[in-house]
């Protein structure tokens, strides 16, 4: 298990034991699990999702962020996330503006691309 | 002799006066507790960030290799100093200790032979500095709700950004008041461009024990984390100094509260003994009066 905890600039959203996170990287989707190499990134707008036996526990929406990662933690820090059942498309395109402003280049795609692609097959 | 209605009416308003220096003490004594609440939830991410950016800083060994953003441009000629001041009087010397320390800083930035701008926050700075002959680039105030302290942050990271990469600043400082406990509150600069020493030299300790694997590069990376730790360390100056106010007011609503209820003994007694006083001079009236017959 790996100590998933995931931090806002205001508060610490939310702190657990998971098997396995898989994270929107700015260069691809990786999974954060225990023993992983020391490891920063930054995130890319997109799914969030956590698994345990090879099934999908919860997702989240991250409009983008940054990732630490070290032997048995995982630090995800966040602009904003959303339970994936929570976006619409007009919070979507709200952190889309967001993302823009910050001079992020990565492809963000439409609602409809972050939202129907999840990271897992 | 003082008039009997006026010392009455005396007394009433200072009681009322009273009430309400007592309501605002406890009014802010609750948001107090709740500034201080916010100030620790979001050391988090502060921590965090902080670790990751001096990771990374001190991985990078040669200096020069880093963004001008982080380590501040040669002969530096411009400094931007953003206060952080409320919005609402009666704090006691919370504003006021603020811009005494400015001053002199601003005239210490001069001596050096650098010109200042001043971004503003809360309704207070703005008044003052309108009134000066000071370069105010932005004003930014009604800070009433956690929201609303991102937001500005998150404003203020983007004009600093864009004055820096325009050429119009060189450096840019922080001045807030540091929250040391409910009765102390010290003004304190903190350095954003260039990055303060403080932790470049947690750097050292820090990075020692894990070597880390950086994506995209680090270049990239810094690039998105520099405008990220800005914010993340105006928030907190914000954080802090809203603290620090709800903390100066309390202090400063007791002690009027106690000195309106040292007024209110006083008055009364005065009251007191001038309607002895009539009374005593009412009857000496009457028994000369009826001596005279």
């Amino acid at each position: 298990m790996i100590n998933l905890k995931v931090v806002s600039p205001q508060k610490v959203i939310f702190e657990k034991e998971v098997e396995m996170a898989v994270l929107p990287g700015a260069e691809g989707d990786f999974a954060a699990m225990p023993n992983h190499s020391p490891f920063i990134s930054s995130l890319r707008p997109g799914q969030m999702v956590i698994m345990s036996a090879n099934k999908v526990d919860e997702s989240f929406f991250v409009s983008g962020g940054l990732v630490m990662l070290k032997e048995k933690v995982c630090e995800v820090l966040v602009d904003q996330i959303e339970s994936l059942s929570d976006v619409n498309s007009s919070n979507y395109q709200q952190s889309k503006t967001f993302q823009e402003l910050e001079g992020n280049e990565t492809a963000l795609g439409t609602f409809e691309q972050v939202v129907n692609n999840p990271p897992y097959k | 002799m003082p008039n009997l209605k006026e010392l009455k009416n005396r007394i009433s308003s200072v009681k009322s006066t009273r009430k309400i220096t007592s309501a605002m003490k406890m009014v802010a004594a609750s948001k107090l507790r709740r500034a201080q609440d916010l100030a620790e939830s979001s050391r988090v991410y502060a921590d965090s960030l902080s670790f990751i950016l001096s990771s990374l800083a001190g991985n990078t060994k040669n200096s020069s290799d880093l963004p001008e953003i982080l380590t501040g441009r040669e002969n530096s000629k411009i400094s931007l100093l953003i206060i952080n001041s409320s919005d609402r009087g009666l704090c006691g010397g919370f504003n006021s200790n603020l811009f005494r320390n400015a001053k002199n800083w601003i005239s210490e930035q001069q001596e050096k032979g650098k010109s200042v701008k001043i971004i503003t926050v809360g309704k207070k700075a703005s008044s003052f500095y309108k009134k000066t002959d000071l370069d105010v680039i932005a004003n930014f105030d009604d800070l009433n709700s956690n929201d609303k302290q991102l937001q500005v942050s998150e404003e203020i990271k983007y004009k600093i950004m864009e004055l820096f990469e325009n050429n119009e600043i060189d450096e840019v400082s922080i001045l807030f008041n540091k929250f040391i406990s409910v009765i102390t509150q010290e003004p304190t600069y903190q350095s954003l461009i260039p990055l303060s020493n403080e932790e470049a030299d947690e750097e050292v300790t820090d990075t020692s024990n894990a070597v880390f694997e950086f994506e995209p590069d680090k270049n990239e990376l810094l690039e998105y984390l520099v405008p990220r730790n800005f914010l993340t360390q105006i928030y907190r100056s914000v954080l802090e100094s809203s603290a620090s106010e709800h903390a100066a007011r309390m202090t400063s609503m007791d002690n009027a509260t106690r000195n309106a209820g040292d007024m209110i003994d006083g008055l009364t007694l005065t009251y007191n003994r001038t309607r002895q006083a009539f009374i005593t001079k009412e009857l000496i009236e009457i028994i000369s009066g009826a001596e005279a017959v």
